[in-house]
């Protein structure tokens, strides 16, 4: 009886392994689909959660996880504000969907004020934390070319009490890159003086260059189109700008050094140049 | 001396039950595989791990407080053993009292052999050792007292089953309860207006014994907080004891 009993449960598991390969053979698992994602808002399932919503968003985090992983469901993106916003809603102090969200909206998504909405709820809700405001600095630097905006969150971000002094730098060159030369060229001269290490002085260095550069070029610049003006033809030299008393002094780039200036394009250069900006 | 000894039957009686053993094994069953679903995660681990191992002790607690709760008053009814104890000199009220008490130490032992796993596990897998969870269990021990002595007024006047059905009503009440505070107020009907009022001080508010959140984000816990829940939970239990103690004082056996 035994030994019939152990055949039936052999042949009833070979016919169920037949039946689990045809099903297997008509199928495409990965093939491209639609999905249709439905979920309450976060105030809803917070109540449905009766007292587990630290559960509740830590499942949703990591189906979400499985979820945009999955290349094949096309419209995945459909709802992945409303998704993050919900866990985020039931666990609005939850680091990491906050950085998982922001890289998926930012970096696969390319839509990159949907990251910076979901990184400044985070920066809401994590008050302390730097790092929020210095991820949206970035993709409104980076991507949004939004230097205005990018600055406001350097700003916000190296106001934070444990932010490194990179920050500082960033929100230092944002304000250089929207063309306030004056108050970066102040900025610049604050990290300087405060430098820590090498590194955070020759980087100060290098933009003191660049900003004193610029500020000086601008102003030779119009000095010289003042002398073609009067003269009807451009100075052979610099020298003769201060000869002719269009200029007090000739100025020198951080160095110390004389600028380079083009007799045939009355153009000034300098020695050392970075390529921060796009036209040089 | 008589509720003592009503009590320690109680307890060895309910650790007889292999739904107890049962319970206590999948919530630490639970505990240990929450490291499994860490590995389909990103980010903060101990987070997670602490999650689900608050959740698990939590859900598996509350069913012990619930099933044990119901079944041990009712069992003495269905069996007839209440009027052998009944007989002797022993008043109805001790007899709940010490079935209370009995509980009680049952849901401690089950509730210190998933804490000291879920301590263990942590110590093993992340290298900490958060104090503050202490804080919780002892939130949590009350919460479970309250629905035991819940459990123990339905299971004193009704069948197992609607016991369960009116228990775990009121455990889910008691989580959502704190929405009923916003709205109580926009309520114009005066008469409407004082029926929620009574309604939301009546009915248990078991959330404000749910610190996971605070405790898992490091967030400050508000020590007056947590001894002015402590006292509601002792009032609310007191409350519901003497409710039972009347009802089953009022019951006739047949």
């Amino acid at each position: 009886m035994k030994s019939k009993l152990f055949i039936f449960i052999i042949v009833s598991l070979i016919l169920a392994g037949v039946f689990q390969y045809d099903y297997d053979s008509h199928t495409n698992y990965f093939a491209e689909k639609n999905i249709f994602v439905t979920l309450p808002k976060g105030k809803t399932l917070e109540i449905l959660s009766f007292g587990f919503k630290n559960f509740v968003a830590d499942m949703i985090f990591i189906w979400s996880i499985q979820f945009y992983s999955n290349y094949n469901l096309n419209n995945r993106f459909e709802y992945i504000e409303d998704i993050y916003n919900i866990i985020t809603d039931l666990n609005p102090r939850y680091r990491a969907p906050y950085y998982v969200g922001s890289w998926i909206m930012a970096l696969e998504l390319n839509n990159y004020k949907m990251a910076i909405r979901l990184l400044q709820k985070a920066s809401k809700n994590l008050k302390d934390d730097w790092d929020f405001d210095f991820e949206s600095g970035y993709y409104a630097y980076k991507y949004l070319k939004d230097y205005k905006l990018a600055e406001k969150y350097y700003k916000k971000a190296a106001e934070k009490p444990d932010a490194p002094s990179f920050v500082k730098r960033w929100q230092a060159h944002t304000i250089y890159m929207k063309d306030n030369l004056t108050y970066a060229l102040k900025m610049w001269l604050e990290i300087k003086e405060n430098a820590k290490n090498k590194l955070e002085k020759n980087s100060a260095l290098n933009h003191l260059y660049q900003i004193k550069f610029e500020i000086d070029k601008k102003n030779l610049e119009e000095k010289i189109k003042l002398f073609e003006q009067r003269f009807r033809r451009k100075p052979v030299n610099l020298k003769e700008l201060k000869r002719k008393g269009i200029i007090n002094m000739i100025p020198k780039d951080f160095k110390g050094e004389d600028y380079i200036y083009d007799f045939k394009t009355g153009k000034i250069k300098a020695k050392k140049v970075f390529r921060w900006k796009k036209f040089y | 001396m008589k509720i003592r000894a009503i009590a320690l039957n109680t307890f060895k009686e309910a650790t007889r039950n292999k739904i107890y053993y049962l319970l206590i094994f999948f919530g630490i069953f639970f505990v240990l595989s929450s490291k499994l679903v860490t590995l389909l995660t990103i980010g903060d681990h101990v987070k997670v791990l602490k999650d689900l191992g608050l959740a698990s002790i939590n859900f598996f607690s509350v069913l012990i407080a619930i099933f044990t709760g119901i079944d041990l008053v009712y069992k003495e009814i269905e069996r007839k053993t209440i009027y052998n104890i009944l007989s002797k000199p022993i008043s109805r009220s001790c007899f709940i009292i010490g079935k209370f008490f009995g509980l009680a130490l049952t849901l401690f032992v089950a509730l210190i052999s998933m804490v000291v796993m879920f301590f263990l596990f942590m110590l093993l897998f992340s290298g900490e050792l958060d104090v503050r969870i202490l804080v919780y269990f002892i939130l949590l021990y009350f919460e479970l007292l309250i629905i035991t002595s819940i459990s123990l007024l339905f299971s004193s006047i009704s069948t197992p089953i609607l016991s369960s059905v009116f228990t775990i009503s009121l455990y889910l009440i008691g989580h959502v309860i704190w929405t009923f505070n916003e709205f109580k107020d926009k309520i114009v009907n005066p008469i409407i207006k004082i029926i929620s009022y009574i309604l939301y001080y009546t009915l248990p508010n078991l959330e404000k014994f749910n610190i996971k959140n605070s405790i898992v984000m490091n967030i400050d816990i508000d020590i007056g907080m947590i001894l002015s829940s402590i006292c509601y939970a002792i009032f609310y239990i007191a409350a519901l004891l003497i409710l039972t103690i009347l009802i089953f004082n009022k019951r006739e056996f047949q």
